[in-house]
């Protein structure tokens, strides 16, 4: 078996620990026999959307983001026809909101988005910071997703609501705009969130959920059998909800 | 008492609030450390809320300021410049020596230079600000010179993107435009600092090529966007992060020739040879400080230290002499071992920091990280840190420590690390012990801030002798 990774605008798009993610999907998916690929793909470069099973985009600081808005919008629908085949995609912070339709900066001005999440982004006048957990109902482990979010783009559905699937629910933390109590965003097999942490560093239930998503389109339904080692992971999610779920719960 | 005879200038009942609150800050430094506290940001906390333009009215018995800010190096450019200025250039040096960087720890050490100041010689600040400050700083005292080390990524929770820290520091230097600038020309975010300001002096340092030199730069890449025009730089070399020899194919701009430079770089078995190259002259200097990032800490100070009227042959006996201060690499010993404490407080800090040792260094690694306000709440940077030198050499036994060790352990699983090579003890005493129980004698310990002083007393306590003569406490961190 073989996964097909694409990482777009790793050197602009990598804040807080973005490229975390990828090793972990690559070792998770290498310590059960499946060979990863991964592929930069950057500005100005050509999107082959038959090419990958999974992408991913990190978050950036206002200035790269911007830069690669308008690249984005060139890629957008190579983008949308690859996840039209079936390909999954996670975008974390600056990634998620330029996928939305549209980013309204603090001075109004406002930036198309590629519009694969039925999300906008308006600047809010605080950062969003700090721990945060969410509850998420696919996960086969009944567990939290747990991680860290910074931001101060508020991200809200856009009307009618009825097209709008959050990635979870909150338990602490701000979520999508500090306000509906979501966090996220689902759209066929793609991921949107504002969870770093790395996201998919204390969360291997979310991290194999991803990569069975990502498995799926070209090999059915995939079974992914647990890994030794994980205790680790689990061990440090307990002492994460231990220490911040008194101290944060409003 | 010639600072505050100066002072008299002020209106009277301005000048007996300012002496009010001078003696409240002073006399509560001096219960905290009856109580055995270390309140070293204590004394100006307190001043500093009953006569707010404190710094203002201190500065005034100084006769000259030179501030030093950026994200690494602050501390030891500091000492080694207030070193350098005090032994070679007789100059009565100010200095808040225990990198209490924040308005409260400035004011601080001005204080206790008031009682100290003895009038004979000329009285010069050497002070390192944190970036967040400096803007406040600025405004209250008149800067003479101004030193930027780098601008890497830090507390991203704390100082949110670099282009924003740049921009504040860009702000924070338009309120001091008489202050001559002393720029690192290797980092593009700091050199643009010079460009837009043209009315004042501005001087660069800057490494030459060494052997040491990296032709790509990883993954994690700051500091890549030409400021001038928005075009992405091209960089024929990288020294670490993104410092290094850049030109932006757009618009021309590039890496402004330095006025001081390290050549002819060599790695000894502990530190570095180089030349130090200034205008009009070369010097020979050893160091045995470790890290590329010592290298430039040097530079830097010798540069401000040519800056305030020093010649640098008088300086490089100093510098082969200088030490680290505490925390910097300052190192203990208990039963039989050897134990170092390094502070480590984001990615570029730490892959340097374990470059620079894995070599020389064998046996123990104690990684303690927090996440409290002063480490920075985010821990995802452990993940952009280059664990490589770790991976490279396997066999290193491993400690995990501190509030965040288990994130700690989940990421050093994924770097392809060992874990039965790996505790995990999160509670910093304990860590201690299980480190003296391990075989070998060389241990050293990566900190961040909060655990830095922690695990310094701790070891004192356990009956570690500090080969650090100067024994004034660490500053205290909320």
């Amino acid at each position: 078996m073989r996964l097909r990774i694409c990482h777009l605008y790793p050197e602009l798009l990598n804040l807080y620990g973005d490229r975390g993610n990828l090793l972990v999907l690559q070792r998770r998916a290498e310590w059960r026999g499946i060979a990863v690929e991964i592929n930069r793909i950057s500005l100005g470069d050509t999107l082959a959307p038959d090419k990958y099973d999974l992408f991913f985009l990190g978050g950036g600081s206002d200035e790269d983001q911007g830069i690669v808005a308008r690249d984005l919008l060139i890629k957008g629908p190579y983008l949308q026809e690859a996840l039209a085949r079936g390909a999954a995609l996670l975008a974390i912070c600056g990634g998620y909101q330029l996928l939305g339709r549209y980013y309204q900066t603090r001075t109004n001005e406002v930036f198309e988005g590629v519009g694969l999440f039925p999300v906008f982004t308006i600047a809010g006048d605080k950062r969003l910071k700090g721990n945060i957990a969410i509850e998420v109902e696919v996960l086969s482990t009944p567990l939290p997703v747990v991680g860290f979010e910074n931001h101060i783009g508020k991200t809200y559905p856009e009307r009618p609501r009825e097209g709008f699937r959050p990635l979870g629910r909150i338990l602490f933390g701000y979520g999508n705009n500090g306000e509906d109590g979501t966090e996220g965003c689902v759209y066929g097999r793609a991921i949107g969130t504002y969870l770093h942490g790395p996201l998919l560093a204390k969360n291997p239930h979310l991290a194999d959920y991803i990569l069975t998503l990502a498995l799926e389109a070209r090999y059915g339904k995939v079974e992914l059998r647990p890994l030794p080692g994980d205790e680790i992971e689990w061990k440090a999610h307990e002492a994460f909800l231990r220490r911040f779920s008194k101290e944060r719960r409003r | 008492m010639k600072a505050l005879k100066t002072l008299r200038q002020l209106d009277l009942m301005a000048f007996f609030r300012f002496k009010i609150a001078l003696y409240l800050g002073c006399l509560a430094g001096l219960v905290c450390r009856l109580l055995g506290r270390e309140g070293t940001s204590l004394p100006g906390w307190i001043a500093l809320r009953l006569y707010p333009n404190l710094l203002r009215d201190l500065a005034r018995s100084i006769d000259k300021v030179i501030i030093i800010t950026g994200t690494n190096g602050k501390t030891t450019t500091a000492n080694l410049l207030a070193r350098i200025l005090k032994e070679r250039a007789g100059f009565e040096v100010v200095h808040n020596k225990e990198g209490a960087n924040m308005p409260a720890g400035v004011a601080a050490a001005l204080m206790a230079s008031v009682f100290r100041a003895c009038g004979a010689s000329k009285r010069v600040a050497v002070l390192e600000v944190d970036e967040g400050s400096l803007g406040y700083i600025l405004k209250q005292i008149p800067a003479n010179l101004i030193v930027v080390t780098n601008i890497l990524r830090d507390q991203l929770d704390r100082y949110h993107e670099l282009e924003q820290t740049l921009n504040y520091i860009r702000q924070s230097l338009a309120f001091a435009p008489q202050a001559e600038l002393l720029l690192n020309a290797d980092d593009p975010l700091v050199a643009s600092l010079g460009g837009s300001l043209s009315e004042r002096f501005v001087y660069y340092f800057g490494l030459e090529r060494t052997p040491y030199i990296r032709l790509d730069g990883g993954d994690v890449q700051e500091g890549h966007i030409c400021p001038g025009c928005r075009g992405l730089l091209v960089f024929a070399y990288y020294h670490y992060s993104h410092l290094g020899h850049y030109t932006c194919p757009r618009c021309g701009w590039g890496r402004p020739f330095p006025h001081f430079r390290v050549k002819d770089l060599q790695k000894r078995e502990r530190g570095y040879n180089f030349t130090f190259v200034y205008p009009g002259g070369e010097e020979e200097i050893f160091t045995s400080l470790p890290g590329l990032y010592n290298c430039y800490n040097i530079l830097a100070a010798l540069a401000a230290g040519w800056v305030s009227g020093v010649n640098p042959k008088e300086a490089a006996e100093l510098v082969a002499a200088f030490k680290p201060g505490r925390g910097r690499a300052e190192t203990f010993r208990l039963k039989g071992k050897r134990f170092t404490l390094l502070l480590v407080k984001n990615p570029t800090g730490l892959s340097e920091a374990l470059r620079a040792v894995i070599e020389t260094r064998p046996g123990v690694y104690l990684l303690a990280i927090n996440d409290l306000a002063a480490d920075g709440r985010d821990v995802s940077w452990l993940w952009d840190v280059d664990w490589e030198p770790l991976v490279g050499y396997p066999g290193k036994r491993i400690i995990c420590s501190g509030l965040r060790a288990w994130d700690m352990a989940v990421c050093l699983r994924y770097q392809g690390i060992d874990l039965s090579l790996v505790k995990i003890v999160p509670q910093q005493a304990k860590s201690l012990k299980e480190a003296l129980k391990e075989e070998a004698d060389e241990i050293l310990i990566l900190c961040t801030y909060t655990n830095l002083s922690l695990y310094r007393r701790l070891l004192i306590r356990m009956g570690g002798q500090s080969e650090v003569k100067d024994l004034s406490p660490l500053p205290r961190t909320a």
